[in-house]
Parts: structure tokens; sequence; C-alpha cells
């Protein structure tokens, strides 16, 4: 199978050649067995080499299939690399990836542009396994770009109208201050090693002293472009804004895969990385200040979609903590983790958006669970997943984060735990106001209100699964299990001899997993009073004066203590977060570089006067500086 | 030299066209013409052979480059007979002349000597200067050819001033003995061929449409007949870097540190004007003659390549924005004629109009922007990785960044094709010939940019 | 040949034509009259005609002679079309006054 792999990428090119070509010719039901069944083989592939590579005890192969560009003594070769890191990836990409695309079976039936939306998601496909296998760094860019490209694609596949390029505008500025970044990487990689493929990179770095400053540019530059593709302070906000494309898209590109790439490039480059102490410091910070500020800002979001995206935010930000700190076999179980529960809170958000007919906001939901049994259930788990509840998925890959934030710096550690908080509160929020109280839409959603068919259920169910033992991958030594994947990653990281030890005291573990349920459970509690109400206002003044009224009506005063000590803060942060930092400060410097771009435009057109006397003026000056300073700089030298 | 005959026996047997009332096969006699120099052209390949008592030479570079210009004259002889066809009584004059300014072309990407490169600028120039004013009632048009024939000839004076002062040095016109001349005097300044070369630099700059050089460019294109702008754009722009190359590269690379740095900071003037004022530009053409600028900003840095990378990349390059400006260019054309604009919002709703023509723009901008897997994006590569491999990190980091910036204005035709509702619904129709011809350039596109070593080293 | 050049060394003949073509130059940049500023191109490249028939004295080379018929022959052509693109214009707007001309711009 490992021969075939030259295949996995190839066949959803395949798939996406003949369902753009055939679109509008093909019908629906051709163009998702095309679509999903492109997939499906190269997921099959890929177990294939998963299987082999067990046998072959986790030997890195490096297939190189023809040298394709030379340039000079420098050429690049269309190679593809198979080692346990790329086949981890492939695993999550094809696997959560063919779930969604049969999950789009049922969510875009009517849409018109069905078969465009295969096309374009197998064309996805296609780019983020090149990213994966690429064995080069050329290869990973060419696949980032094509990621890229389909993410742009799929958010406006809906928006033909003006809204779209608001988005995309800001999806499109920020990802290329990203991808500016990534490329002076690239380039410096060249000048420094001669050679962008992997290994050869990775072989000559051993002979660079820890903290050497080319090492420590190049990582810098690689981050900023991992800045941009995954969404981290100060390059987040395109992420929230991405939601507007349809939800699977959300989900495959937007939570599960795409905005891992920057996690797995990094990842792929842990060598250089743990040379450069100080961009790993920076990684860790950056990551830890974005997990933390996404957190607050998801609290008083009210689109349900959006909730997530700033969660997706908070979670990536923890996974480039990992990174940084150089427990990077703990980052791609917490991305292996996420993409489950992730995928799965985005399908089920788009199960409940679809029962709802288009219905996004969370204020008009409520008392869900008993239209909609299926997403109930699923959405219950993927809940205790993100949150961290024992034994789901999230429970493991966050412990092992935090303890390695523990264990390097009480600063990181603090931050994260707050966060983690934070997760709860929100993820909580979301949790009720869905599912919980009586339903607060219209009468025409109530009469239309269904569960999903099963195309769409199907794939809800298996993510469940997945979620729930995921985590079984990596249980700490503390409760006595093995831990699985870090030791399947011992061939990938095990060469790094820089990577530091997070050994904590099995005393910490426990108190850290007590604690956290604890903090889990009353949170619940607490939430489910404030959210669980029969009826809830529907504008924010409304649900702040109706909520006074009861609660001091009821002589609660516990929750007037709450409310002043806990909620108002935190909304107030909140607000504060989304208000001042993102709104002003980020989109308000995006904006700006755009005017004083656009300002200088107007000047330089001006300067384009249509008068031949002037052109020929503009010459003679540039004529007479070039003989000037040439000449002059011939005499002092 | 072959090519050289058959291009000038078609541009001649094209003048009697109207005498002899042949003047409806004038179009296929073209083609065929220049059909008959492309494969004379090909059959240089590898045989560097020189010419007219060593007054040109066809080595690989000339056949690269030569056969580049004569296929891109080709395309848009095909579809200048479609729109200006049937209502030009001018056009077996009108590709003459065409064909007669590759002649130009030719001559300028494989002289070895100072005056033939004087006589290939001036043959392809002239015949620009009239090409810029065919329309000769439009006062668009006619502004045009003023403004580049005045300027034009204005430039040719520093050009021969140029070239004498370098007589003046060297005693001769002829390639090698100027360069055997600078190698041995390198060390030491000599005023005289400096001055020659910073003035045959301001020509040729002019030329290549280089800040601040380049007034002339925007005006000239927009007020020029699309389909000749194209021409412009490509031929003239490819056949000048040609020529530019050859020169810097041949004769003056042992004192590269004399003029590096007017390269470098013209370099970096020309990209940030083109690719920030085509930011507000609403008239496509213009928006693409400060988009030709940029691209002139990004070749130069070829230029200041130490080896032969420098000569791959600059062709790469060539061949990439060829391809991709002359479809655009068409479909503008095409665009055009059909709505009656030259704005970006004749492009809305493209998509309900022609589905091909559409793609096709999609992919001719996906490749000007240089996204991956389009020739443009393997063409700057190998542009700024010559200019790192000779040190020029800063400079490479300012290229990124407008090709950046660029990207911004190459998405506006294909949002408006794509998510714009068109005004009218009229369907666009094109004649087969041109469909496949449009689909060819696009296809070599991504061929290009999957496969780039299918365009040889030279 | 080279008596001439004793008498009048060649440093003359390069400042006369420095002097000649930035007359032209100055011609180019202060005519608004598209024949006259076309006139003041010739100029210069009558300068360069000049100093290459003086080079080529000096250097005892046929070739800048030559050189110089080339350019002869080739300003020719240029005034041809040039004057052509000038007759042009004056039909169309009666004037060729080139400050007349900047309707594209921007």
């Amino acid at each position: 199978m490992t021969d075939l792999v030259w295949l996995v990428p190839l066949l959803p090119l395949i798939g996406f050649i003949i369902n753009g070509l055939g679109f509008g010719k093909i019908s629906k039901n051709t163009a998702a067995i095309i679509g999903c069944g492109s997939v499906f083989l190269s997921l099959i592939i890929v177990a294939g080499i998963f299987y082999e590579d067990l046998g072959r005890g986790g030997e890195a192969v490096q297939k190189t299939y023809f040298t394709w560009i030379t340039a000079g003594n420098l050429s690049i070769d269309f190679s593809l690399l198979i080692d346990r890191l790329s086949i981890v990836m492939m695993l999550i990409v094809t696997g959560v990836g063919l779930l969604i695309h049969i999950y789009s079976v049922g969510y875009m039936h009517n849409d018109v542009g069905f078969g465009k939306f295969f096309a374009y998601m197998n064309l996805f496909m296609f780019s983020m396994l090149v990213l994966v296998l690429g064995a080069n760094y050329v290869m990973l860019f060419i696949g980032w770009e094509g990621v890229g490209l389909c993410s742009y694609l799929l958010i406006g596949f809906w928006y033909k109208n003006r809204e779209y390029t608001a988005a995309a505008n800001k999806a499109f500025i920020m990802n290329r201050i990203g991808d500016l970044g990534f490329l002076l990487g690239l380039f410096l990689i060249f000048k420094t090693f001669g050679t962008s493929d992997f290994q050869r990179v990775f072989s000559s770095v051993q002979s660079f002293s820890s903290g050497d400053i080319t090492i420590t540019l190049i990582t810098l530059f690689l981050f900023i472009g991992a800045m941009g593709k995954s969404a981290q302070i100060p390059l987040f906000t395109w992420l929230p804004d991405a939601m507007a494309g349809p939800t699977p898209v959300s989900a495959l590109i937007h939570a599960a895969t795409m905005v891992t790439a920057g996690i797995y490039m990094i990842a792929r480059s842990n060598i250089m990385y743990a040379l450069a102490p100080s961009t790993s410091e920076f990684v860790a910070v950056v990551g830890a200040l974005t997990a933390l500020m996404a957190g607050f800002i998801a609290l008083t979001q009210t689109d349900i979609k959006k909730v997530l995206a700033y969660s997706t935010v908070s979670q990536l930000g923890y996974m480039f903590v990992a990174l940084g700190l150089t427990a990077y076999s703990s980052a791609m179980f917490h991305v292996m983790t996420h993409a489950f529960f992730k995928a799965l809170l985005f399908l089920g958000a788009g199960s409940v958006i679809h029962a709802l007919s288009g219905e996004q906001n969370m204020r008009k939901m409520g008392g869900l669970r008993k239209h909609l049994p299926i997403t109930f259930i699923t959405m219950a788990i993927a809940t205790l997943a993100i949150v961290g509840f024992p034994p789901f998925a999230g429970f493991f890959s966050k412990d092992e984060i935090l303890t390695a934030a523990y264990s390097h710096s009480m600063f990181l550690f603090v931050i994260l735990s707050l966060t983690s908080v934070l997760t709860v509160l929100y993820m909580f929020r979301f949790f009720f106001l869905t599912f919980f109280g009586e339903f607060r839409g219209t009468k025409y959603q109530i009469d239309h209100i269904h569960e999903s068919p099963k195309s769409m259920t199907l794939p809800l169910l298996i993510l469940m699964v997945l979620s729930a033992v995921g985590g079984g991958l990596g249980i700490p030594e503390a409760l006595g299990g093995k831990h699985f994947l870090s030791e399947y990653f011992n061939h990938v990281f095990g060469g790094n001899t820089r990577i530091q030890s997070h050994e904590v005291s099995h005393f910490f573990e426990y108190g850290l997993m007590i604690i956290s349920m604890v903090l889990i459970i009353l949170i619940y509690q607490f939430t489910k009073q404030r959210y669980d109400k029969k009826v809830i206002g529907k504008s924010v003044e409304e649900l702040k004066m109706s909520l006074w009224y009861k609660l001091s009506l009821n002589k609660f005063y516990v929750d007037e203590l709450y409310d002043k000590i806990i909620v108002k803060p935190l909304n107030g942060m909140s607000n504060f977060f989304f208000n001042s930092i993102e709104k002003k400060v980020i989109d308000g410097a995006v904006n700006g570089s755009g005017q004083t771009v656009y300002f200088l435009s107007s000047m330089l057109k001006s300067l384009q006067s249509g008068n031949i006397g002037f052109y020929v003026l503009m010459m003679v000056i540039g004529i007479v500086a070039i003989l000037f300073f040439s000449l002059i700089n011939t005499i002092t030298l | 030299m072959n090519v050289v005959i058959a291009l000038t026996i078609t541009g001649i047997l094209n003048l009697f066209g109207s005498i002899f009332s042949y003047r409806k096969i004038t179009p296929l006699l073209s083609i065929i013409g220049l059909t008959t120099a492309i494969v004379f052209n090909s059959m240089y390949w590898n045989t560097n052979q020189s010419f007219f008592n060593h007054m040109m030479v066809v080595d690989n570079y000339a056949v690269a480059f030569g056969t580049v210009c004569m296929v891109l004259a080709a395309c848009l002889i095909i579809f200048y007979n479609r729109f200006m066809g049937d209502n030009d009584h001018h056009l077996p004059e009108v590709l003459s002349v065409i064909v007669l300014s590759v002649d130009g072309a030719i001559v300028m990407v494989s002289y070895t000597n100072l005056l033939m490169l004087f006589l290939g600028v001036e043959i392809l120039s002239i015949s620009f200067y009239i090409l810029a004013g065919l329309k000769k009632k439009d006062l668009g048009s006619n502004e045009a050819a003023i403004k580049y024939f005045l300027m034009g000839a204005f430039s040719t004076g520093f050009l021969l001033l140029g070239i004498t002062l370098i007589y003046g040095a060297t005693a001769s016109f002829d390639l090698s003995v100027i360069s055997e001349y600078v190698k041995l005097n390198s060390t030491s300044t000599n005023y005289l061929l400096l001055s020659g070369v910073l003035l045959i630099l301001v020509g040729l700059l002019f030329k290549v449409a280089a800040a601040p050089f380049h007034f002339w460019t925007p005006d000239v294109y927009q007020g020029a007949p699309t389909i000749i702008t194209a021409f412009f754009a490509t031929v003239g722009k490819i056949a000048s870097f040609g020529a530019f190359y050859r020169l810097f590269q041949m004769c003056f690379s042992p004192i590269v540190n004399e003029w590096s740095g007017v390269i470098m900071v013209v370099a970096i003037i020309t990209m940030f004007i083109g690719n920030i004022t085509a930011l507000q530009q609403k008239n496509l053409k213009r928006m693409f003659a400060y988009s030709s600028i940029a691209h002139a900003g990004y070749m130069l840095l070829a230029l200041l390549s130490h080896d032969y990378l420098g000569g791959n990349a600059i062709l790469f390059y060539s061949i990439a924005y060829g391809i991709s400006s002359m479809s655009a260019f068409i479909i503008i054309h095409i665009i055009q004629t059909q709505t009656g604009t030259d704005e970006a919002m004749g492009f809305a709703g493209l998509v309900h109009k022609n589905k091909t023509l559409a793609m096709i723009t999609a992919i001719s901008m996906l490749s000007l922007s240089g996204i991956p897997l389009t020739a443009g994006f393997f063409g700057k590569f190998y542009l700024f990785s010559s200019a790192i491999e000779s040190g020029y990190v800063l400079l490479v980091c300012l290229a990124v960044i407008n090709s950046f910036i660029g990207i911004y204005y190459y998405f506006k035709p294909v949002i408006e094709s794509y998510f714009k509702d068109s005004i009218t619904d009229d369907v666009i129709k094109l004649k087969s010939v041109e469909t496949i011809l449009l689909i060819f350039l696009s296809i070599a596109t991504i061929l290009l940019g999957i496969f780039p070593g299918l365009v040889p080293a030279i | 040949m080279n008596t001439i050049l004793s008498i009048v060394p060649i440093q003359y003949y390069i400042i006369l034509s420095a002097i000649l073509f930035s007359i032209g130059v100055m011609g180019v940049l202060t005519r608004s009259n598209a024949i006259i500023i076309f006139m003041s191109v010739e100029i210069m490249l009558n300068s360069v005609n000049l100093l290459l028939a003086a080079f080529s004295t000096y250097h005892n080379d046929a070739a800048g002679q030559i050189f110089v018929f080339f350019i002869m022959a080739v300003a020719a052509a240029e005034v041809a079309v040039g004057l052509a693109i000038i007759v042009m214009i004056y039909r169309n707007i009666n004037t060729i006054d080139i400050y007349n001309l900047n309707k594209l711009k921007g």
C-alpha cells in the first residue's frame, strides 16, 4: 500500500476534475458518489499505509517521483514523505474528511451548487493531502496555498453579493501577511541549507548551536505563516468571519483540518524549533494569550457558529502552547481529539441550523433536546469532550498540555487553567441555550423542525464514538495507562534531543484531575441555573432585566453575588476583547493599512497627469539622478 | 538567417494584399509565415550559429525568446482577424506592420552588435508607434500614438548617446570586443564607459517601462486598441527584456557594482508604483498597464543575478507572463466588443455568459498574481530564488510584499465574473478556433505551473 | 584624418555634442508644439551623429560613420511615422499643442 501513496492525493484530484468539469451535467447522486468515493478510496489506502507502517516499526519512507524544479544548484523533487506524523495527519484528514463529505450529501441536498460544492471539497482534500505528504517545504507551501484558495472559494460559496467581499477581504489580507512570513522563511531556508527537503534540512540543522540567529529567524518567519493559517493573535479575526460558508466547510476546513496546518508545520519542523528557544517561548506566549482572549470572546457570542469559531481559535492556542513547550506529541494528540470533537460540534450545529431552517441565533433556539434526540446526545458527548470531562477525549489531551505547562512555567499554567474554566462556561452556555429551556423561535420553525436525515446523523454518531474513546490513545501513567500515541510518535520526535521532559508528580496530576472535575460540575450547575430557563429574553437588555427581577423576587442573593463578581466582569472582559481589541485594534490595523495603501495609490495616480511635458520632465529628473548618484559614487570610492 | 528572411517576406507579401486583392487571405498568410519562421527558429536550437558578419548570433537564448515572441504574435493575429477583420480597410498593412515588428523583436534578442540592438529597438518601436494610432478617428488612440512617439523618440536619443559613448571608450560596437574591454578595465573607473552604460540603461529602462520612465505606459496601453495593447504588453516587453538581459549579462557583468544599485532602486520604485497605483484603477486596460509595470520591476531582479540562473528565470517569467497577459488582454478585448466597456464591471456575471471565458480569466489572473500551480508562481519563484542566490534578500522581501499587493487587484475581474450579476444576459459566442486557442493558453499556464521543467534550460 | 583631431582635440567634440544634446533635451522640455519637440529630438540625434563621426576618426575605425548612416535612415523613417501621427492629430483636433492631449491620465 505504501507504494500507492501517490494515489492518496490523486484520487480527490480526479474527483475534483470529474465533478468540476461535469458540473451541471452530472446528477446529484453521481456527484456525491464521486465526491465521497474518491475520499473513501484514499482512506482505504491510508489505512493500508498505517498498517504497513506498524509492521515496519515506524521507519520513515520517502518516495521521490521526479525532479520537479531545477534552478542552478537548487533542485526540488516531487516527493512524498511517509512517516508517523504524516500518517496521523492523513488519517485525520481522510477519516474526518470522509465523514464530513457524507454529512454534506444530506446537508447540501437542496443546494443548486451541489456538484460544485463537492468539486471544491475534493480540491481541498487534494491540497490538504499534498500539504501533509509533501517531503519538502515547497510542496508544503503549495498545499498551504491550495487549502487557502479552497477556503476562500468555500467561504464565498453562498455569497454572491457584497457581504462576501468584506469577510473574504479580511481573510485574504490576514492570510497574505501569514504567507509573506512563510515565503520569507522558505527563502531563508534555501539560502541557509541550499535545499528545502525536510530530511536534509533537519540533518544539516543539527550542526547549528541552540539559539542560532538564522534558525531563530527562520522559525519566526514560519511561525508568522502559522499565525495566519491557524488564526493566532493578531491574525485570528478572519476565522469567525469565515463562518459565512456552509457548515460542513466550517467543520472540515475551519475546525478539523486546515487551521491545524500551522501546528502540523511546526511539529514537522520540531528540530528547528527546539533549536530556537526564544521562538518557542514566543509561540507558547502567543498561543496562551490567543487561547485566553478567544475564550473570553466566545462567552457572549449569540451566533451558534461564532461561539464554535472562537472556541476553535482558543483550542488552537492550546496546541501552540504545547508546541512552544516542545511537547510536540501532546500538540498532535490535541489536534486529533480536537478534530473529532470540534468536527462533531460543528456538524451538530449544522444539524440544528438545518432543523431550524437556517436559524443561527442561539437566543432563538432552546428546548431542542426533545426534537433532535440524536443531535442532542452527540452534542452532549462533544461538549463533555471539549470541556475535558473524564473519560472523554478532551480530558486526556488537555490534561497533557496543562501538565506540560505546569512543569515549564506557572504563568502559562495559570492562563491555560483560566481558559479551561472559560471553555467550560461558554460550552455549557451554548449547550443549555440550544437544547434546554423552551423553544424561543418562530411558529414556522417549530412546525418544520425535524431530525436530520441518516446521511447526517451517521457521521455524527461515528464522531461521537471517536470523541468519547479517542482519548484512550493517551492515558497518562498516573492513571496506570499507557501512552500509545507518544510511543507511536517516538519515531518522529524521538530523534529530537532538545525536547524537554514534562514530568510532574502523580500527586499533582491527581489533584489537577479532581479540581477540574469539580470545577466542571460546579460550572454545570451555575450555567444550568442561568440558562436552563423557560423564558430567556430576546435581546441582551431584556435578558439582564428579566433575570434581575426574577432573582431579586426570589431573593436569590447568591445569584446576585454571582452576577456581580463573576458574570458582569466576565461579560465585561468579553465585550472589551471583542469590541476594543478585535474590532478596533486588529481590524483597525488591517483596514488602516488598506487605507494607507489606497491613499498612496491616489497620490501616485495624480502623478500620472496625462501631460507629456511632465512625463518628460520626470524622465529627465530620473536620468540626472541616476547619472549623478552613480558618478558621485565612483568619485567617493 | 532564415527566420528574419521568412518574416520579412511575409511582411512584404502582406503589403501587396490590397493591391493584388488577396486581402482576405492575409491573416492566413501571416500565420503561415510565422509558423514557418517558428519552425526555422527551432531548427537553430543548440547550433549557436553566427550570422551577418557576427552582427547576430542564434544561440539557445535567442531561439527561446524568439519563439516566445513569434508564438504570441501568432495568437494575436488570430484574434486581430476576428475583431478588426471585416470593418478594417487596412488589414493587410496592419498585419504587415505586426509581422515586421516581430522581425525587430527577433533582432533584439539575437544581436551581437550594438548597431543591431539599435536597429532592432527601432524596428519594433516605429511599428509600435503606427499600431498605437491605428484608430485614426479615435482621440484616445491619437493621444496614445503621439505620447508613445514623442517619448519613445526622446528615449532613443539617450540610447544612442549611450551607444556612442561606449563606442568612444571601446572603439567597437561588437559585444565581444566591448566585453573584453570591460573585463580588462573593470578595476579602474572609466567615465566615458560608465556614462555610456548608464545611458543605455536609461534607454532600455524606458522600453521595459520601469519607473521613473514608465509614464507613457498607462496612457499608451489605455489609448491603443486593446488587441494592440496585448501586443505591446507581451511581445514588446519580452523582446525588450531579452535585449536588456543579453547586453548587461554579456558585456557589463564585470562592472556590475557600478549599475546594480541603479537597478535595485529602480526595481523597488517600479514594483511599488506599479502595484499601488493599479489598486485604484477602474479601467482594466489601465490596471493591466500598471500591472505590467510591476512585472517589469520583478523581472529587473533577474538582471542582478551573477550567473546563468538569471537568464533561465527571465525566460520562464517571460513565458508565464506573456501567456497570461495575452489571454487577459484578449478577454478584455472580447468583453469590450461585447459590452462596449473596458472597465472591470464589464466582467460582471461573465460566468453566466460564457463559462469557458470566466474560467480562463480566473486562471490567467491566478497566474499573473503568482498563485502556486500556475506558471506565474514558478516564474516568480525562479526570479526570486535567482536574486536570493546573488544575495539580494531585502529586495526579494519587498518583491514578495508587492506580489501580495498585486493579488488584490488581480482578483477584481475574477470576483466580478463569478460573484456579480450581469447587466445583460447576452451569451458571448466565440469561434471554435478562438476557444481552442484560449484553452490552449490556459492549459499551458497550468502545465507549466505543475511541470516547470518543460521549459528547457538555456 | 588624425590631423584634424590634433588641431581640435576629441574633448571639444564631446563637449560640443553634450551641449547640442542638452539643447535638444531642453527643447523637448520647454516646447509645447509637437513638431518643435520633434525637431528638438532630431537635434539630440544629430549631436549623437556628430559625436559618432568624431569618435570614428579618433579610433580610426569606419564603423562609427556607418552607424551614422543607419541613424539617419532610421530617423527618416521615424520622421515619416511621426509626421503622419501629427497630421492625424491635427485633422482631429485642429491643434498640435501637446498640452491639449491629456485626456488619458490617472
